[in-house]
This record gives structure tokens, sequence and C-alpha cells, in this order.
């Protein structure tokens, strides 16, 4: 398996970006490039689903600092699904869940961006 | 006093009996961000049998992964023909990790630690490694290189839990 793949969908408006293997300061650089072209084709909702990330390191989650004040200002929203323990327990020792809404289902995801349309 | 006879918990009478020496472990790796996915398997098989839950091993993993990222990026500023190295020793107290290396000295323990609630209000980013580390271990010590120790020293030292006697 490639240590970090990313594969992307979308559902109406939102993009749902999926992120597999290890997010680390070697492989972030790919996702934020990634996440940046998303944005640039005028998509502003995101969802990011962790179900197959295996490991995130704080360059990983520096990515979502880059470009949430942006798609925010859009009215737009990046929103975290499906994070394994491991990944969570990351995202919690920086207070993350703070700024970023973190959802078990990515159904609950799609669901909020739908009752804020 | 005499605390011989006293029944013991079961974890604290294990590494009573053990007292075993240290356990050293040695990588040396390229500084290239590449080279973080062995390094963190090489971390997490040296302290696996070491006593510390899951998701502490977990957590230690990614300190080491934070500081050898560090050195990679802000030390070597990113040239990957110099190298890194990482000496573990665990023993029934925990485990000391010291990452060694031959750049630019670079001092986590100078980068300020984030106020996290001013940090997402005003959208920064960058500078969380070093936070991550301070939240993870137990002492972080750093010693630059100078004309008697001619390399730079991160030494990273995680205690396990001392349970109640």
């Amino acid at each position: 398996m490639a240590e970090f793949t990313i594969t992307k969908s979308t559902l109406d408006d939102i993009a749902i970006v999926s992120l597999h293997g290890f997010l680390d300061a070697h492989t972030a650089s790919q996702f934020e490039q990634t996440l940046g072209e998303v944005i640039n084709q005028g998509m502003h909702k995101i969802i990011v689903n962790f179900a197959e990330l295996e490991y995130i390191s704080s360059a990983g989650l520096g990515v979502f600092m880059v470009f949430i004040e942006g798609v925010r200002a859009k009215n737009g929203d990046i929103k975290l699904a499906e994070m394994q323990p491991r990944v969570f327990t990351v995202f919690d020792l920086l207070g993350f869940p703070m700024l970023f809404e973190i959802y078990e289902q990515q159904q609950d995801a799609i669901a909020k961006f739908g009752s804020n349309a | 006093m005499n605390n011989s006879r006293m029944p013991l918990p079961s974890l604290v009478r294990m590494h009573n009996m053990e007292q075993r020496n240290p356990y050293r472990y040695e990588l040396t790796i390229p500084s290239d961000l590449s080279a973080l996915v062995s390094t963190r398997t090489f971390v997490e098989s040296s302290i696996a049998s070491c006593g510390f839950p899951d998701t502490v091993v977990q957590q230690i993993v990614l300190a080491v992964d934070e500081a050898c990222s560090n050195v990679i990026r802000h030390g070597y500023a990113n040239t990957n023909d110099a190298t890194l190295k990482l000496l573990i020793e665990t023993t029934d107290k925990g485990v000391t990790i010291s990452i060694i290396d031959s750049a630019k000295p670079f001092n986590p323990l100078q980068v300020q630690a984030p106020d996290m609630q001013e940090y997402f209000r005003t959208f920064q980013h960058g500078g969380l490694g070093v936070h991550l580390i301070r939240r993870i271990m137990d002492s972080i010590e750093y010693i630059p290189s100078s004309s008697s120790h001619p390399e730079n020293e991160l030494r990273l030292v995680k205690l396990l839990p001392v349970l109640p006697s």
C-alpha cells in the first residue's frame, strides 16, 4: 500500500476528501495541494473522511488551519468525519474540537451541511 | 519500617522483581522526511514491551516523529544528505529517547507554547509539533552542540505510571 493516498468525490455541492494511510510531515504537502485544488474549483463545503487514515502528526493538522479561514469566509466549512481513536487523540490533544466539527459518521456531516443550506 | 510483608499490586511487583538492566536500541536515519515511517516503526517496536498502554505508546511515537521532523525541517533545512541518530533506552522506570544530530542547533524548548484559544481565534498555523511533544512527554532536555559536545541532543523522557503500594 502506498504511504498516503487521497480519493475525492462530490455529493451535490459537497466535496468529500477521503484520506488513506499516514499523514505526516512527508505527506502533508500532498494533502495541502489536493485540498487547495478542491477549494480553487469553487468547492467550499468539504468533508474530510478519516476512516482509512492510520496516523496523523501536527503537519497534517496544520493543513486544516491553512484553509479553514478561507472556506468559512465563503460560507463553507471543513467538517471531519469517521476518525479512528488514535487519530482523534491527536486532534483532541491540541484542542482542535474547539474549531472543527468532528462527526462519527460521514452521513451526519452531510446532514449538517444540508441543514445549513 | 518493614514493607517486605505488605502485598503489592501486581504491576509494581513485576517491576520490582524484574530489576532488569536497561535495554538500548539505536537507529540512524537520513535527514529526509520519507524516513519518518520507518522511524515510527522502530520507536513503536522498541518500546512495545515497556508496559505503557497502547495509547501512550502511540503518543510517544508521535512525539519522536515531531522531534525528528523539526530537526529535518528546521535544523537541516530539508537537506537530505545528513543523518540523525535515535537512541532509545528502556528501563523498569520508563523510556528515554535521544535524538542526536549535527544540524544547526534548533532548541524546541525556545518555541513558546501557544495559547490554543488565541491560536484558533486568529487562524494561526505551524508550531504545533513542539506543543504536542510537551503535552506527551514527562521531561524534555536540549543540549546544543558545543566544543565539548559536537552534536545536538534532544532527550525525551516518559515515565511509567507509579502505582500506589
